[in-house]
């Protein structure tokens, strides 16, 4: 197990009950040296809000399977907003929306809902670790502070 | 220590079903008008006629269910021309989830529009009388398939329809369908369905029950499948069912579904005899591989045949088959009755003479038998008033834990990999009380591997993604 690298709550999204990933990505988020808080299937955006409030999380993974994603996804952000988690990174994966669309549609609308990271139909989670650690590198305030800059 | 017995059965079970029929969608049954219908039913109905007469080969049984009436109608004379030896009758998800006002509904929608608003047949909308006429002259077993943990009323309907199979059990269709879904009171209802199964079976013709032994269908080690199975069988025999199947899925590796084949059927019928069950007769029903499909048509095929000579070797009373359509979701009816075909097709060429073994498959065999073995002696002997109390206790203390299950009772501290051969291996057992021997001869099996990928999750991720 590597060093100590951060909090990440994680967790399927909407009715979704899609739970393999969700357990692999527990898996590699822990072998990377993150401390992981598993909501598992079917929450709502509240619930995320309120488990990374109560863990003091540095990141929160949505995820979500059955393409329910883009319908819950909307108002992410802004909750985090409300509940004063601006500087909480957000990423999103699985398969995100219902129907064939390009990626870079997707990621664009994902990303003007607040996320800071998307992917779709990205196999291999590994690249969003990476990402995850290269986000991380000066702590989750740093968000905050990009956030202000834009 | 709470051990399985029939002390243990549900007491005035007649008025307790007067309250599970006054739900405006139950009234209209009565206990003594199905009994009746059953009773007139062709004995070809009953899966303990279609098993008695099956033959060399296992029984053939494919899945299928559609909203609308006169689809399912199409479908099921379909599938029986096909050669299915069992009709499947399968149940939409908002119906399993007890939302019949939502089911109902979307009937309703599916009919106006002529499209498909539902995932199966939302049997409690239409009703028994109605789906009695689905099965008018027909001479085979339907099967209930659902992956309900609330199945009473459900139960219910179906026997009242002239359904003589009810798959599912309270760990088969609560952990691996549900993610909060009480267990403790998921054992309460299925004992209710257990016992009106039998209340509702005479000693030639009983209704049949079968469990869902594929759970997650996501590396569950062969050990933590046969202990639930014995399980839900001695939970079902506790209530009086004499009828009852046991199951498990492909599982990817040939010399581990020999084993578990072997231990399941020796396993199960020592531990009915061994609480006083003997008069339960027990069958062994084999899943075609559960797990992520081949998207090329030409492989899905292939794997169905292989399956189909599994199903063959280890000697499967029936076979659940599917199609080469799999991976792009729910079949059209000509596909599943092509898969019918090409298994029957595999199982009339290719008839297994006897027992096939080896000094791999007897090693394998002997090792699920001993980890079997402790779980559920470990099992027996957690304190509780009775059996279910103690099967309850296992899931908190981590004793059984089911892989990948979303279930928050479920531990899901238990890691699984698969070794040289493809056998699915327990990497960390956690609190699943294996033997230290038996935990030791799985790490070796493992280190045979050569081709182990950095780090645990990716090792996973491709054996998990096995067939694809």
């Amino acid at each position: 197990m590597s060093v100590y690298q951060g909090r990440v709550v994680i967790g399927v999204i909407g009715d979704d009950i899609h739970i393999v990933g969700n357990r692999i990505m527990q898996l590699a988020l822990e072998e990377s040296g993150f401390q992981v808080f598993n909501l598992r299937a079917r929450n709502r955006p509240e619930e995320f809000c309120q488990a990374a409030l109560e863990v003091n999380a540095d990141a929160v993974f949505v995820s979500s399977l059955n393409g329910e994603g883009e319908y819950w996804c909307a108002d992410v952000r802004g909750l985090f907003r409300k509940a004063g988690l601006e500087h909480v990174l957000l990423y999103v994966g699985g398969n995100i929306v219902v129907g064939k669309r390009s990626k870079d549609e997707v990621v664009r609308l994902f990303k003007q809902f607040g996320f800071d990271r998307v992917y779709h139909q990205e196999p291999d989670i590994s690249v969003a670790i990476a990402d995850l650690q290269e986000d991380l590198k000066h702590g989750a305030a740093q968000r905050a502070v990009k956030a202000h800059q834009h | 220590m709470a051990r399985p017995s029939a002390q243990s059965r549900l007491t005035s079970i007649e008025r307790y079903r007067g309250q599970v029929l006054s739900h405006p969608l139950g009234r209209g049954i009565s206990p003594d008008e199905v009994r009746d219908h059953l009773a007139q039913v062709p004995r070809q109905r009953f899966p303990r006629v279609a098993y008695a007469n099956r033959g060399p080969s296992p029984c053939i049984q494919p899945r299928g269910g559609v909203p609308l009436f006169e689809t399912q109608y199409e479908l099921t004379r379909q599938l029986s021309e096909a050669g299915a030896d069992f009709i499947p009758l399968t149940i939409d998800s908002y119906t399993r989830h007890n939302q019949y006002d939502t089911a109902t509904q979307l009937l309703h929608r599916s009919e106006e529009e002529g499209k498909s608003y539902l995932n199966g047949y939302p049997l409690i909308s239409h009703g028994f009388e109605l789906t009695r006429q689905l099965y008018c002259g027909l001479e085979k077993p339907v099967s209930l398939r659902h992956g309900t943990p609330d199945a009473r009323l459900l139960a219910e309907v179906a026997m009242a329809s002239g359904i003589a199979e009810i798959e599912g059990g309270a760990i088969c269709y609560c952990l691996p369908y549900s993610e909060g879904f009480p267990l403790d009171r998921c054992l309460l209802y299925w004992q209710y369905v257990d016992r009106v199964c039998a209340v509702n079976s005479t000693e030639d013709l009983p209704i049949h029950r079968e469990s869902f032994g594929p759970l997650t269908a996501t590396l569950v080690p062969p050990a933590v499948v046969v202990a639930i199975e014995i399980i839900e069988a001695l939970l079902a025999a506790e209530q009086g069912v004499t009828s009852f199947a046991v199951s498990f899925g492909q599982t990817g590796s040939i010399i581990q579904d020999i084993a578990t084949a072997t231990v399941l059927r020796e396993l199960t019928r020592y531990y009915l005899d061994k609480f006083g069950f003997g008069s339960v007769q027990s069958y062994l029903v084999y899943h075609q591989w559960m797990g992520q499909f081949p998207a090329e048509r030409e492989r899905a095929a292939a794997l169905i045949a292989c399956s189909a000579i599994i199903s063959s070797i280890i000697a499967a009373d029936k076979i659940v088959v599917k199609t080469v359509d799999e991976a792009l979701g729910v079949p059209r009816p000509e596909i599943n009755a092509e898969a019918c075909d090409t298994v029957r097709y595999v199982l009339r060429t290719f008839r297994s003479a006897e027992t096939v073994t080896s000094p791999m498959i007897e090693r394998e065999t002997a090792l699920i038998r001993s980890e079997a073995t402790s779980i559920l002696e470990a099992i027996f002997d957690i304190s509780g008033s009775a059996f279910w109390e103690s099967v309850f206790r296992a899931f908190q203390l981590g004793y059984l834990d089911v892989p990948f299950s979303p279930h928050v009772d479920n531990a899901n501290k238990l890691l699984s990999v698969r070794d040289a051969n493809g056998s699915i291996r327990i990497a960390d057992a956690a609190a699943v009380p294996i033997s230290d021997q038996d935990a030791r001869i799985e790490r070796d099996l493992l280190e045979s591997r050569e081709d182990r990928a950095d780090k645990t999750y990716r090792q996973m991720l491709a054996d998990i993604r096995l067939m694809v």
